[in-house]
């Protein structure tokens, strides 16, 4: 089971690697965001007065969107591979048919981690100095919001079988979850009845926790919650897809 | 018997559609029999939608049967899926190989995936592209081959854990008339290593050329089982196809249905269709007794006959027209 998924991974990032281009292509945005409104958030005054202090509050911000968005689109691919014959392929073979699934999450979760680390590397350049122990438990948070969002694109992917239904779900989805976690402008400037909304999104609190991370505020109590919670939905989004995965075909 | 299939039933539930209730029950298979012999190669030939792929989908444990049991490569097909996934090789109609990936890549993984090493699997995929000519083009991505040349991928990894019962889906569909003739080498060649195949097709040469026994599929039920050759003696050895005069065909076909040399006639949208033995010595006779009976002929043809005869005989329509 194990040694399948590994196949899997393994084959997926060979595969990724043969074209590094699109998943370098897929950080660029991140990257503008960094560029361009950082020192834009700067000047508001908004979360501290220097560069450096913005950039730490926006950093993790944009961390969350390269674990949420460059996850969350992986289904279109497996979409095409239902189509292409490739998975009812692999259903009649003796594979594990989780793997095919686990396989992928564990390639996007290795290919955002990469992603992050450009991302902080350029932050740091600019400026931003983030406690290295807290660094680390935000690439681990960032690895589970990823398994959270591939596990659901998969699932997804699997239950509509359409690009066309599974684009537009995918951008209803993604407006309201790009502004309800503060990762632009945080929500403390936002009325108060968004901060109650915020509240129930859970990625709002994965970006909390991602500052207090950055700010070395290990022991502040949105930590153990964003763990909590982005686990538990990554279980759940893990599990319908490898369900959904397992139905493949009768 | 590789397969044994009896009373193979399949419904699906369609979507409920606008101005009807509740789901709509689709039969796409209403009871199949096959058996299909060690080392044979049998073909399902039957139009679009016959029912074909969805019988070799159900045998290849990618469905289950409604109803109807399936012993396939000596194992169950509902009770024991994974011991016969173990013993088959699947290529379906649209090749199910992964397009980004090389095909070298895609057979290692099968490889892999059948429990090889990545020694034996990188020895097994050598293997097999030598003996599929890819060597080549072994380490290019395969969405830039040619149709040919993915096919032939399709097949090399359908066969990587050298399986004695290889499913080819609509095996040439799509392909020009060169990469189909080698295609149809390949499958003979499978005979050679004892490899039974069963493969689905729709167009009759295809049946005709390659395979041993076939079975005709008409709407979700075999109409006609056999070797080519008896399901072309039942029709007869020929067919001649008359052109008549306008309003001449009813008396056409009285007068040649009486001959004792002529087993059937068939009425066909503006030509007849007479059957019967040893054409090329019949024929003067059946030109003199239209003649005789001043029926005009516009054009007449001697061919042998085909499975689109047996074809037609069975289901009372041409399969050029039943697609």
């Amino acid at each position: 089971m194990l040694k399948h998924t590994m196949l899997f991974l393994g084959y997926e990032l060979r595969s990724t690697l043969r074209n590094p281009i699109w998943p370098l292509f897929g950080v660029l945005q991140p990257v503008l965001y960094l560029l361009l409104f950082a020192p834009l958030l700067a000047n508001t005054g908004a979360v501290g007065a220097s560069q450096a202090e913005a950039l730490e509050a926006f950093t993790p911000g944009v961390m969350m969107m390269v674990a949420l968005f460059g996850s969350l689109f992986v289904g279109f691919g497996m979409i095409y591979e239902l189509r292409e014959g490739y998975l009812e392929r692999l259903a009649v073979s003796q594979v594990w048919r989780p793997a095919i699934v686990l396989g992928r999450t564990l390639r996007d979760v290795v290919q955002l981690i990469v992603q992050a680390l450009l991302v902080v590397g350029l932050a740091a350049l600019m400026g931003m100095r983030a406690d290295p122990i807290g660094l680390l438990l935000m690439l681990l948070l960032m690895a589970v919001v990823g398994m959270l969002a591939s596990g659901l694109s998969y699932g997804m992917a699997l239950a509509v079988r359409d690009e066309n239904g599974m684009s537009q779900i995918m951008q209803f989805f993604a407006m309201p979850l790009i502004l309800l976690t503060g990762i632009l402008l945080p929500m403390s400037l936002a009325p108060q009845w968004m901060q109650t909304v915020a509240l129930f999104n859970p990625l709002y609190h994965a970006v909390e926790a991602g500052r207090a991370l950055f700010a070395g505020d290990l022991g502040d109590g949105s930590i153990p919650l964003a763990f909590g919670l982005t686990l538990v939905l990554a279980v759940l989004a893990l599990t319908w897809s490898v369900r959904s995965m397992r139905r493949l075909a009768g | 018997m590789i397969v044994d299939a009896r009373g193979l039933k399949k419904s699906f539930k369609t979507r409920a559609r606008r101005g009807q209730r509740g789901h709509q029950i689709v039969e796409a298979v209403k009871g199949i029999d096959l058996t299909i012999g060690e080392g044979e190669i049998f073909a399902c030939l039957g139009p679009n939608g016959a029912g074909k792929t969805t019988t070799v989908r159900m045998l290849a444990t990618l469905i289950e049967p409604t109803e109807g049991t399936a012993t396939v490569a000596g194992h169950d097909v509902r009770a024991e899926p994974a011991k016969v996934r173990r013993r088959i090789g699947y290529v379906g109609q649209a090749g199910g190989v992964d397009e980004n990936a090389t095909g070298r890549a895609g057979i290692v993984l099968a490889a892999r995936i059948a429990g090889m090493t990545r020694h034996e699997a990188d020895k097994r995929a050598a293997e097999l592209l030598a003996a599929f000519s890819l060597a080549e083009v072994a380490d290019r991505p395969v969405r830039t081959l040619s149709g040919g040349q993915k096919r032939r991928i399709a097949l090399a990894i359908g066969l990587v854990n050298e399986p004695p019962l290889l499913f080819l889906d609509e095996p040439t569909t799509g392909l020009d008339p060169q990469n189909r003739a080698n295609l149809w080498d390949e499958v003979r060649a499978l005979r050679e290593r004892g490899t039974s195949v069963l493969l689905t097709t729709h167009y009759l040469d295809e049946a005709d050329a390659l395979c041993d026994r076939l079975a005709i599929i008409d709407h979700g039920l075999v109409v006609a089982e056999g070797t080519p050759a008896e399901l072309k003696k039942q029709v007869a050895g020929d067919v001649v196809t008359l052109r008549l005069a306008d309003g001449a065909a009813g008396r056409a076909t009285d007068l040649l249905g009486a001959q004792e040399y002529v087993k059937e006639v068939r009425p066909e949208d503006g030509v007849l269709r007479a059957y019967l033995d040893d054409g090329e010595h019949r024929l003067p006779h059946l030109l003199r007794a239209l003649e005789e009976h001043g029926i005009a002929i516009r054009s007449i043809a001697l061919d042998r006959a085909t499975l689109d005869d047996v074809f037609l005989r069975h289901t009372g329509r041409s399969l050029r027209d039943a697609a």
